[in-house]
């Protein structure tokens, strides 16, 4: 008891004296003050505007009562009666609606919190979530969005005392320009420390951010009802909404909101001093509703690169769904997604590849780039745990997919995937029969052929969502082996420019590619199997 | 091994990855390696494996019988089936023209995927004429959709109608929208029917 007795004065003896140094140094006269604690404006907005805020922020004891009876002593005007600064309606703060001094909701209704530590509330929610979420974190850096409502109040406020001062010898009307720190600054100086103890890491430019979202309805549909040209600015978002293919609820609420916030903060910038007192009731009415808070976390995308063997003719490389039925039993997209999810957890995960497979065509050798994109990821995988997300493919009982050289990459193998897969080659490999035995001299003729150009078609197989176009292609170079134990069937080892149309350079497609492997040995040529047994990048190799 | 012989023997290329087929590690030498037992003697073609085949005798006139093959992905491909009566003229076909009409076929580029240009006809519309040495004969377009191609290389090489007219002799690819195939697609007959009855073995 003893010890809390003397904590507590010692705030309130704290308390004093940052109010006295306040009195001397920053404050106008104590009228005016004690003024706008009665039209509702909180103490720490008092401070704020005055310039006094890093030292009062975080005093517990500068509280309504306390302030309101040190203006008592100090100023005859305070004196007697009841004051209607100690008002206990529960209104929230003109200016900040509550946000530098949070009021909670009590069953009773709306009690203000007297105990100024109680901003350690949000600081808790924050850390609970982090918990919740399941983030790892090494630092923060924090982000705070405010209702354009907190600034149309601070306005208001200013030019309500203007109009009630300006006369007055000591008002000047940079007064508060010079000194006042915004809310939103207010809040971080307030938040920041409590943010650092609670979460044990330093705040700074760290790549996951914290964002407090506050949000006030209510007050901002009022505010931008009271604003010119508001049906006009609104029939055009809404069509511009109606164009949006993404429309669902919580897209549209948000949207209108962000809109209705910009629209708030742009207005309210082309309005003159004289059109803004004409529109506003000023002081600014008391709302007993405090902010709105979410609280949410970002992290940039991670990208987990290597290189993917597809070993199943039935397998394709993204999930592939014609007419509700699904093409090939699995997909390399989904085996890696599955194996990446299980063991990093994010938001969502993006598949990207270096060029593509057909469905029934093998991918060997030292296998395909590809990244996994990991949106907003809890925790940053360690090797141990790249390592594992292998393991999982590779030890899986179907073997449809193997994986190699996985590893965390950053985000400019991204731009490098996409540049060296126009200039990349290819070698694959083809099972083809010839309708007439080959000849050494044959083989002989195909081996010496060096980046040799040739001409496709569209092929007919693709040629229905495609444009129909002539394209070059460049065949590096070809190398047949005969298959040991059958006639007619050859192994096809080639090397080509990327976006060669394989099968139909080995049948030809009706004479729509030419040359063809057909054509140049002087009979119907046939392909059975192809695999890809190299993607020629120096990328994760 | 065949291969390996016609590799060493083949000039060095620079530049290039290592060319022989010996290169590949073990495994995935093991599993590109074809099973030598399990080939078939004669593997279907391109043309068998990726379209059915479809046939109309007698279009519009006798012996005037042609092909359809339908790819899963909606596109025909047409042209003369192997009784067609001006194969069996003295010389064979000596010229096609797509001059039909009021317009020249040949000269229709269809471009983009939206397919801009295509022509719409119909199964019964003249889609070219081939000549033989004193006879023209009309061909039809057996199927109604858009006209994506004709095959120009006969132009030049008319002689492929003759050689090949399943494959390279082709004459024209349309895009059918799936009803208007369900519609006609009765009328046509099987490769097994058509053989049959042209006795074709
Ligand atoms: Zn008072
Ligand atoms: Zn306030």
């Amino acid at each position: 008891m003893t010890a809390t007795h003397a904590a507590a004065a010692e705030s309130d003896a704290e308390a004093r004296s940052i109010l006295e140094r306040a009195a001397a140094a920053s404050f106008p006269p104590l009228h005016a003050v004690h003024h706008l604690l009665s039209v509702g404006v909180c103490v720490r907005c008092i401070f704020r505007m005055f310039g006094a805020f890093s030292h009062a922020c975080s005093c517990a004891s500068l509280t309504v009562p306390f302030f309101h009876s040190f203006l008592e002593e100090h100023d005859d005007s305070a004196k007697g009666g009841s004051c209607s600064c100690l008002s206990t309606d529960g209104a929230c703060c003109s200016i900040c609606f509550g946000i530098l001094l949070p009021t909670c909701h009590q069953d009773e209704g709306v009690v203000p919190f007297d105990d100024i530590s109680r901003i350690d509330i949000i600081t808790s929610m924050v850390s609970q979530a982090i918990q919740r979420e399941g983030y790892q974190i090494d630092g923060f850096s924090l982000e705070i969005s405010l209702p354009a409502v907190v600034a149309a109040n601070e306005r208001a406020i200013r030019l309500y005392m203007k109009e009630k001062y300006g006369s007055e010898n000591w008002f000047k009307d940079e007064i508060f320009s010079q000194q006042t720190m915004s809310v939103k600054e207010g809040l971080r100086l307030l938040i920041v420390p409590s943010l650092e103890k609670q979460l044990g890491v330093k705040h700074g430019n760290n790549s996951f951010r914290i964002r407090l979202t506050y949000t006030h309805d209510d007050a901002s549909l009022k505010l931008k009802r009271l604003l010119p040209n508001d049906s006009n600015r609104k029939r055009k978002a809404e069509s511009r909404e109606g164009n949006d293919t993404r429309r669902n609820s919580t897209y549209d609420d948000k949207q209108t909101l962000s809109e209705t916030d910009s629209f708030i903060h742009k207005s309210l910038e082309g309005i003159q001093d004289q059109e803004f007192c004409s529109l506003f009731k000023l002081p600014p009415e008391k709302v007993s509703k405090p902010c709105h808070l979410v609280i949410s976390f970002l992290r940039p995308a991670i990208y987990i690169g290597g290189r993917y063997l597809k070993l199943s003719r039935n397998v394709s490389q993204s999930c592939w769904i014609i007419d509700d039925e699904r093409m090939g039993e699995a997909s390399v997209e989904e085996i890696i997604k599955e194996s990446v999810c299980a063991i990093s957890r994010g938001d969502g995960y993006k598949f990207h590849a270096a060029g593509r497979e057909d469905i029934d065509v093998r991918m060997l050798g030292s296998g395909r780039p590809f990244l996994i994109e990991v949106l907003n990821v809890r925790s940053i995988p360690s090797a141990i745990e790249i390592q594992q997300i292998s393991d999982k493919i590779n030890s899986s009982e179907k073997k449809h997919v193997r994986i190699r050289n996985l590893k965390l990459v950053d985000n400019e193998i991204w731009a490098m995937m996409r540049e060296g897969e126009a200039e990349k080659q290819k070698q694959y490999a083809a099972l083809i029969w010839t309708s007439s035995p080959l000849t050494d001299d044959d083989l002989q003729k195909i081996s010496v052929i060096k980046d040799m150009e040739i001409v496709q078609n569209t092929p007919v197989r693709v040629l229905h969502r495609r444009s129909p176009l002539e394209r070059k292609r460049i065949i590096h170079w070809m190398e047949i082996e005969k298959v040991e134990g059958s006639s007619n069937y050859y192994l096809l080892h080639l090397c080509t420019q990327a976006g060669t149309y394989i099968k139909e350079f080995v049948h030809g497609d009706l004479g729509r590619t030419n040359p063809s492997i057909g054509s140049m040995l002087r009979c119907r040529a046939e392909i059975l199997q192809l695999d890809v047994t190299d993607v020629k990048m120096d990328l994760l190799q | 091994m065949a291969g390996e012989d016609a590799a060493a023997c083949a000039p060095q290329v620079g530049g290039h990855a290592p060319r022989d087929a010996a290169s590949f590690d073990e495994e995935t030498r093991a599993l590109i390696a074809p099973d030598a037992g399990s080939l078939p003697a004669t593997p279907p073609s391109a043309v068998e494996a990726n379209f059915a085949r479809y046939f109309a005798a007698d279009y519009l006139n006798p012996g005037h019988d042609q092909y359809v093959y339908r790819h899963p992905n909606g596109l025909c491909v047409v042209g003369l089936a192997p009784a067609h009566v001006a194969l069996k003229e003295e010389g064979g076909i000596t010229a096609i023209d797509f001059n039909v009409g009021k317009t020249d076929r040949s000269e229709i580029k269809v471009t983009g995927k939206r397919k801009r240009n295509a022509q719409h006809l119909q199964e019964n519309s003249a889609l070219c004429k081939v000549c033989t040495k004193d006879k023209t004969f009309v061909v039809r377009c057996c199927v109604k959709g858009q006209l994506l191609e004709i095959n120009d290389r006969l132009m030049k090489q008319p002689d492929l109608l003759n050689t090949s007219a399943d494959r390279e002799g082709y004459i024209a690819i349309f895009m059918q929208k799936p009803a208007d195939w369900l519609k006609v697609k009765d009328k046509f007959l099987s490769f097994e029917e058509y053989k049959n009855l042209r006795g074709i073995c």
